[in-house]
């Protein structure tokens, strides 16, 4: 689960990066990196329930 | 540049360093004082260290030698390579260029300790010695570097406007580059350390253990404020090339930015609690500093107002948000108030800045692209190496040293050997 959190945010970057490089327009682009950013939020929070479930389960 | 502006700015940066480990240690317990202030002194030496050896040549400076590599017709600038042990800088005024590259390692130098303190107060009362010195000089020699190049030096995020069309990251107190990097590596040591023995019952629900010296935590946001002064002054001048009258408006959005937010703190938990919260007050100052940072010499009075007021909004609720419902248990608040208000502060920028050039919309995408660079790179980073040196010096103290507390676990001796330490202040549900 860490290590899944780990790598969307690191997909969230990517994303951002490639919206930089690939797209031209200030819409487009714009949508893409606050995408980019949803997806490392998602990440974060998947790492923050990854340590309450590793807290419970060893309580 | 303003050489004894900058200088006399960077000579006042220790006050921030000091400001921050005396909250850390007055939010703590009285049991683990003296580890805390140790601590703080410890974090600031190895950084230091560590960063004039390797991580001044990786941070760069402008004109030296970069890595860089081509990628989707792009050039990207992600790392200096000066030669390491900073010996392409001179000190002895042969060189004209010597000067303001030796001007941007001492700021760095001192930036790089305070990065490192911040850190300790998601640790408090339970993260070892040893594994605190592996950490700063994680952050010290590798983790600040990168991002101080791509924000300070010649790194890709300078270069948004020339590669990409949009305008260039802007971050020119170092909200990004020192909080939110700092309060990123805290995030990771509240994780791997876990929660402090009682901090939550069988069932959860947290149990308040309060800081044991709440006037120290006061006078820590004073001296903090003096601090901050320096570091938003030198930095505007070394990287944005702020002038004295620029240096006037960073000391008056700084305190203005701090005031709000420190009010914020102060209104909500007055008006929830019926009495104001002086530890949540002092984390509302030092959230509108953090805030106030990004923008500090870009911003009106009255943006300063606005977003050092939304920090301490911020940072009250996000403190309780991190410790009742995620279970993080931060006893400085170290994640809301530096991590969080400083992206705040970033975005803020975006919204508020007078710019010289560039487009509203272009700061805010660029601004947004800086901060996916921090979740989405240097968080992983910071989280994976602080994971690799916990599997070689575990993080967080044996039983014992919850019981006897860091002093004597650590140091073999307390802060205040006079006084009784309570008993069962300690009792676990």
């Amino acid at each position: 689960m860490k290590l899944v959190a780990c790598m969307m945010l690191l997909l969230g970057f990517f994303i951002v990066l490639v919206a930089l490089v690939l797209l031209t327009s200030v819409g487009e682009r714009s949508a893409f990196i606050a995408a980019g950013l949803g997806v490392e939020i998602q990440g974060l929070a998947l790492l923050t329930q990854a340590y309450r479930t590793h807290r419970k389960e060893h309580r | 540049m303003n050489l004894e502006l900058s200088l006399f700015s960077m000579m006042l940066i220790p006050f921030a360093a000091a400001g921050l480990a005396l909250i850390h240690q007055g939010l703590g317990r009285s049991r683990s004082a003296a580890h805390a202030m140790l601590a703080s002194l410890c974090a600031l030496a190895i950084s230091a260290i560590v960063f004039v050896l390797f991580g001044a040549s990786w941070a760069g400076y402008s004109g030296a030698a970069i890595h860089s590599f081509v990628a989707g017709g792009v050039h990207w600038d992600w790392l200096g390579a000066a030669p390491f042990f900073a010996q392409s800088i001179s000190f002895d005024g042969s060189d004209a260029a010597g000067l303001s590259r030796s001007l941007v390692l001492c700021f760095e130098l001192l930036a790089v300790g305070l990065t490192a303190t911040i850190p300790l107060s998601a640790g408090a009362d339970r993260w070892r010695l040893g594994p605190i010195c592996f950490s700063s000089a994680l952050l010290g020699g590798i983790i600040f570097p990168i991002f101080a190049h791509w924000v300070w030096g010649t790194g890709w995020l300078t270069q948004l406007a020339t590669n990409f069309g949009i305008s260039n990251f802007t971050d020119v107190g170092g909200a990004g580059v020192i909080q939110v990097v700092g309060g990123l590596a805290a995030l990771s040591v509240a994780w791997i350390a876990g929660p402090r023995r009682g901090k939550y019952s069988d069932d959860g629900i947290p149990t308040a253990i309060p800081g044991h010296n709440i006037v120290q935590v006061l006078f820590g946001c004073i001296l903090a404020l003096v601090g901050w002064i320096g570091l938003d002054s030198a930095a505007s001048i070394l990287f944005y090339g702020a002038g004295a009258q620029q240096v006037v408006g960073i000391v008056i959005n700084a305190t203005l930015s701090a005031s709000a937010g420190c009010l914020a703190a102060l209104v909500i938990t007055r008006s929830r609690y019926h009495k104001p919260d002086a530890s949540l007050s002092a984390n509302g100052w030092i959230s509108g500093l953090v805030a106030g940072s990004a923008a500090c010499a870009m911003i009106s009075p009255i943006a300063a107002i606005e977003i050092g007021l939304s920090a301490g909004v911020l940072s009250t609720y996000l403190i309780e948000i991190f410790e009742l419902h995620l279970r993080v248990d931060d006893p400085g608040g170290a994640v809301s108030v530096h991590a969080l208000a400083g992206i705040w502060g970033l975005f803020a920028f975006g919204l508020f800045g007078h710019f010289p050039s560039g487009t509203r919309e272009g700061h805010i995408l660029a601004q947004l692209v800086g901060i996916s660079a921090l979740l989405g790179f240097i968080l992983p980073l910071i989280y994976g190496g602080n994971l690799l040196i916990n599997r070689w010096s575990t993080y967080r103290v044996d039983d014992d040293g919850h019981w006897h507390g860091m002093d004597i676990r650590e140091l073999g001796a307390g802060a205040y050997p006079e006084f009784v330490i309570h008993a069962d202040e300690f009792v676990p549900r």
